[in-house]
């Protein structure tokens, strides 16, 4: 049991590298996404085709092979300037989740029914007042459980990191193995690490959920509750 | 490039289409056996099974797969790193093949299980020979998508030493330098490989749906 506590303290410290990459890596992602998911539905075509082309492209690249080549590509250009291979790795993170939450977003974006768009045109708003106006704020509640659940996504995901040198908490406790020779232990003390991590955000974003299906706020704008098609984005 | 590594990408690719394929047998079956345990409701069996389900979505797969390759070695069980990659992505996989089962079984109305139940059928007989056959067509879109992420994720099976494309890649840049060209070559591979599946999957979905609601 001490032995456990030990480990536990060594493996705080990746655990708290986790969250700093995990939490920039959303804060850019949501910004990021919103952009991209904007620009699919904008009216102007050469926009439209860029981003859904880009979230075609990136939905089709593994998040590892990404990540090895912002290290191991980028990386030799961007040491110089003093970027670690973190930065890198949220570079990496954040324009691949970017372009699975792009289209969560999208289809939350369009859920709008057609004649809030057609009220607004009469009012005399342009495009951009319209999105501003009217459409964001009656999606800004909707969105909010799907971005925790790409939050979730991104945590699992950091664990990469690990392959490419950012010493979160899974490359914490590879290390940890290579000097105790217990892998069955310490991943599975940091398996429990995760589930502590991730639990609660699952627990509130299902609340969140629920009580958005229920009719409060605009759940009701959206489709009727349908198997959940669009799975969680893999790693 | 030299032809050489040309090859020797595509054999890694063929790993990796491997993993996939049988990660995602592993997840279909597992995840229909954790969905119909759920829906025949004995209550100590529906805690275990949501407490698994909740832990599998929890824990990276990357965590999964260490404790299946070198956890399980270090036990004394050795698994090739090829089938660790299976399970760990299979068993991670299910959890959310589960969830797309059950959300099938909900689109089979209550008059069918208990027409079911009058023939005499017993609770597993209805959910295997009633519910499960009338929901394949909802739940193939979805656990195509799946495919298609596993794809992506066998990837993973290059931190155990699996010789699937990602490895062999990182050792076709450090033997030749050309980083561009061979990470060029295996998002073609995978775009090539992804992209048409993604599209027919998207027609599939339109279809049953419209089927469905016609």
């Amino acid at each position: 049991m001490r032995e456990v506590i030990s480990w536990v303290a060594i493996l705080a410290g990746g655990l708290i590298v986790t969250i700093k990459l995990s939490a920039f890596t959303t804060l850019f992602t949501i910004a990021f996404s919103s952009l991209l998911s904007l620009c699919a539905i904008s009216p102007w075509r050469p926009l439209r085709f860029l981003a859904v082309l880009y979230n075609d492209l990136m939905r089709s690249i593994p998040l590892l092979a990404l990540l090895i080549f912002f290290y191991y590509g980028l990386g030799r250009l961007t040491a110089p300037l003093g970027i670690s291979a973190f930065w890198l790795a949220v570079a990496a993170l954040v324009l691949n989740e970017s372009a699975y939450l792009a289209e969560v977003y999208r289809g939350t974006l369009l859920s709008v029914p057609a004649t809030q768009w057609e009220a607004a045109a009469s009012l005399g708003l342009g495009w951009a007042s319209t999105v501003r106006l009217v459409i964001l704020p009656q999606v800004f509640v909707a969105g909010v459980p799907s971005t925790l659940n790409n939050t979730i996504g991104i945590i699992k995901n950091s664990s990469l990191a690990s392959l490419v040198a950012v010493n979160e908490v899974t490359l914490t406790a590879t290390i940890l193995v290579s000097e105790t020779f217990q892998p069955m232990q310490v991943y599975l003390v940091l398996a429990v690490l995760y589930l502590a991590l991730i639990v609660p955000i699952g627990l509130v974003s299902r609340r969140l959920e629920r009580l958005l299906g229920a009719g409060i706020g605009i759940g009701d704008l959206h489709e009727p509750a349908e198997p959940r098609l669009a799975a969680l984005p893999e790693a | 490039m030299s032809s050489q590594t040309l090859v020797d990408l595509l054999r890694g690719g063929v790993v990796t289409l491997k993993i996939a394929c049988g990660a995602w047998v592993v997840s279909a079956v597992l995840g229909l056996a954790l969905a119909v345990l759920q829906d025949l409701g004995i209550a100590p069996v529906r805690a275990v099974q949501s407490s698994l389900v909740i832990g599998l979505r929890s824990v990276p797969q990357l965590v999964l797969l260490y404790l299946l390759y070198f956890g399980l070695g270090a036990v004394g069980i050795q698994v090739n790193s090829i089938l660790a990659a299976i399970l760990a992505l299979g068993i991670a996989d299910a959890a959310f093949s589960a969830e797309y089962y059950r959300a099938g079984f909900m689109t089979v109305p209550r008059t069918q299980r208990e027409a079911g139940f009058s023939l005499g059928l017993s609770p597993v007989g209805v959910m295997m020979r009633v519910v499960v056959p009338q929901t394949i067509p909802f739940v193939v879109p979805p656990l195509l998508n799946s495919f298609v992420g596993l794809l992506k994720t066998a990837t993973l099976a290059a931190a155990v030493g699996a010789p699937e494309i990602l490895y062999r890649g990182q050792n076709a840049m450090s033997r030749t330098g050309q980083l561009v060209l061979v990470m060029t070559v295996i998002i073609v591979l995978y775009v090539a490989a992804t992209m048409p599946l993604t599209r027919a999957v998207a027609v599939l979905e339109r279809r049953v749906r419209s089927h469905a609601h016609g």
